[in-house]
């Protein structure tokens, strides 16, 4: 189960997350829950594997929303930097970032899940 | 005004489209308080929401990057609904082109990703909301409906705008159309909007080279501040042929005051009121249509102020004396109570400032009624002193005419006086037959079936109708002094009073020439077999104590 405490261990910026949730720390907990399961992350994957980076694109530009209001540090700032890439339609290895995207998700995903 | 839109539990609904669960939720959370909150997942969603039961939406939060349809795509639906495009927007976003582009297509203003505190978020949306419905109903209620023209309170609120960094001298203008109130009743409120309408064209063709604003600020009236110019009269001449022309009828007739150059230090409501007092002078003359407001004109509006507030003052310090004046005939019978007014400040106020004056606003009913009593005491107290009946003749003004309680009034005060009605003569003018000639035969009759005495007083004065004296019961026809004044001046003039004379005796109604001041003005109406006379040939009007010398001369 994901606590505050895991968060901030995790590197995310909580404080400032259930400031936007008015104080309600369960509801930033619930909503932060549902990060890892975004399926944004596996579309993000999908389509620059398939060199659909207009997708690509939009996926990130989601995901990078949605971390952002929750502050979710670690990984809002590895799926800003693949944004950026993907607006200028970059033509580079993603496979790194993703990889490191990858990770950050699911170590996020492990806390969540930990009792 | 915030108290009573808030109270009662009423909530603003507020649409969230947003294709995120967690920023939907973020968003939810933050309104919920304060707003009702509906979602949409995408701008399709939200189109189908907003024209379907969701129509009552006071805000939009608008995500831009969304499948199915986008939030720019959605901004362009609803800029081509009349309805919708009223309902603010607020964009979210985090790209900076976006909300130049966003603000452009017609968005209110944006929030930016990630969202700031819920504090900033929630003043936002209210200002969007306050200004927005504040918008609204300026839009609904600055305009008269019926002519297009700026209602009252905005017109007056632009102009003090206008004037915060204009400084050019302006004029007033104020039109009004004579008697419109008969074209409502005559041929339905379609066809009287159908002329208001063709005024404000009018207005706004011939005067589109200085008008700033125009407004109608009641019914048949029409206020436009303009740029200044010298001379009004060939706008003026081309406002009313073009007005007659478009209206089909002479009769329909606008008339016009303006104050030149009005002064801008002077409230701008006040300036309008001065044009109007000057529109107003000329209420009911055919041959004027514009009235300019001048020094003389404000004086004398300050004047009639003075002597509106003081009057109930006047009559219950006894400031307003009646006077009498003789009737001759072989012997005294009769007297005319007139009303003098001494002011304590202003010193004697003439009857023809005063008069006409309380006629129009209504408060001639107050000194009409003081004059009665008095003059119902002095005959009560010259039967009891003389032992003889002097009847008095006193004004029955046209408003008293139809005042339904008027024979009660009459019958009150000579029941307090134990008088016979035909000793208060009651004298009447023409103006109230021009005004209502089956109204005043009614009460006429009435009067007279009551044993009142009725006199046509002033008779030759205004647009006399010989149908008036065949048709009005009256018991006494009073020659205005014009005649008796201008009769020595031709044989024309001469021939009138003796038609006159004549038609009274055809009638059998008894005649008085008023205004007799010379020996050959009496030998003359002697001549012609007038046998009532009165002037200051035989005395001047005088107080009640005076006029008693002539009743103890002719006891004596």
């Amino acid at each position: 189960m994901l606590t505050i405490d895991k968060l901030n261990e995790y590197g995310a910026n909580t404080a400032e997350g259930v400031a936007r949730c008015m104080g309600n720390e369960a509801l930033y907990l619930r909503l932060a829950s549902t990060v890892a399961d975004q399926p944004e992350f596996a579309k993000l994957n999908d389509f620059i594997a398939s060199g659909d980076l207009n997708s690509a694109f939009e996926a990130a530009h989601a995901l990078k929303g949605v971390l952002a209001n929750l502050s979710i540090t670690p990984l809002y700032e590895k799926v800003c930097e693949i944004t950026e890439l993907l607006r200028a339609r970059t033509d580079t290895d993603y496979s790194p970032l993703l990889s490191e995207i990858g990770s950050l998700k699911d170590e996020l995903k492990r806390l969540i899940d930990s009792e | 005004m915030d108290r009573f839109l808030f109270a009662g539990g009423f909530k603003r609904r507020v649409l969230v489209i947003d294709d995120e669960f967690i920023n939907r939720e973020l968003l939810g959370n933050m309104l919920a308080e304060h707003y009702e909150v509906v979602y949409a997942e995408n701008g399709q969603e939200a189109l189908e929401k907003l024209q379907g039961d969701e129509s009552d939406i006071s805000l939009i939060l608008l995500d831009l990057l969304m499948p199915v349809m986008d939030g720019f795509t959605f901004i362009e639906k609803i800029q081509e609904n009349e309805i919708l495009k009223r309902i603010p927007i607020i964009v979210m976003t985090s790209e900076k082109e976006a909300e130049v582009k966003s603000i452009k297509l017609g968005a209110a203003d944006f929030i930016t990703k990630p969202y700031d505190m819920p504090e900033v978020i929630l003043a936002r949306c209210e200002r969007i909301i306050h200004l927005s419905e504040d918008n609204i109903i300026i839009k609904s209620t600055e305009k008269d409906h019926v002519t297009g023209l700026f209602t009252r309170d905005y017109f007056f609120e632009y102009i003090k705008r206008i004037e915060a960094h204009r400084k050019a001298p302006a004029d007033v203008l104020v039109f009004n159309i004579d008697r419109f109130h008969l074209v409502n009743e005559m041929y339905g409120r379609t066809v009287g909007n159908t002329v208001l309408m063709r005024v404000a064209d009018t207005l706004g063709e011939v005067l589109k080279d200085i008008a700033i604003i125009a407004c109608r600020p009641e019914a048949d009236t029409f206020y436009v501040y303009c740029d200044h110019i010298e001379d009004y009269s060939p706008l003026i001449n081309e406002i009313q042929d073009k007005f007659i022309n478009s209206s089909g009828s002479a009769k329909i007739r606008l008339r016009s005051g303006i104050y030149l150059n009005a002064d801008a230090e002077t409230d701008i409501e006040i300036r309008f009121d001065r044009a109007k007092t000057a529109c107003d002078k000329i209420r009911g003359d055919f041959t004027a249509s514009v009235s300019y407001y001048s020094k003389d004109l404000h004086l004398r509006s300050i004047y009639q102020e003075r002597l509106i507030k003081d009057i109930d003052q006047a009559i219950e310090n006894g400031d307003l004396k009646v006077y009498d004046i003789t009737d001759v005939k072989p012997k005294l019978r009769s007297a005319e109570a007139l009303i003098r007014w001494v002011h304590p400040e202003l010193g004697i106020v003439h009857p023809g400032d005063f008069i006409p004056l309380f006629e129009s606003n209504g408060l001639i009913q107050k000194v009409d009624n003081y004059v009665w009593s008095k003059a119902a005491q002095q005959i009560k107290e010259w039967k009891e002193k003389f032992g003889r009946s002097i009847s008095v003749s006193v004004n029955v003004s046209r408003i008293d005419i139809f005042d339904p309680a008027l024979k009660e009034k009459l019958r009150k005060i000579i029941e307090s006086n134990g008088l016979d009605e035909k000793e208060l003569m009651l004298e009447i003018t023409e103006s109230a037959y021009a005004d209502n000639a089956g109204s005043l035969t009614e009460v006429t009759n009435s009067l007279r079936e009551s044993g009142f005495k009725i006199e046509m007083d002033d008779f030759g004065a205004g647009y006399s109708s010989l149908n008036m004296i065949t048709t009005i019961p009256i018991d006494v026809l009073k020659l205005d002094m014009g005649f008796v004044r201008k009769m020595e001046e031709n044989d024309k003039n001469l021939k009138l009073v003796e038609i006159i004379l004549d038609i009274a005796k055809f009638l059998d109604v008894p005649v008085v020439a008023e205004g007799v001041e010379t020996k050959a003005q009496l030998d003359m109406l002697k001549c012609m077999g007038c046998q009532i006379i009165q002037g200051y040939y035989f005395s001047k009007p005088v107080p009640a104590d005076e006029f008693e010398k002539f009743i103890v001369q002719e006891n004596g």
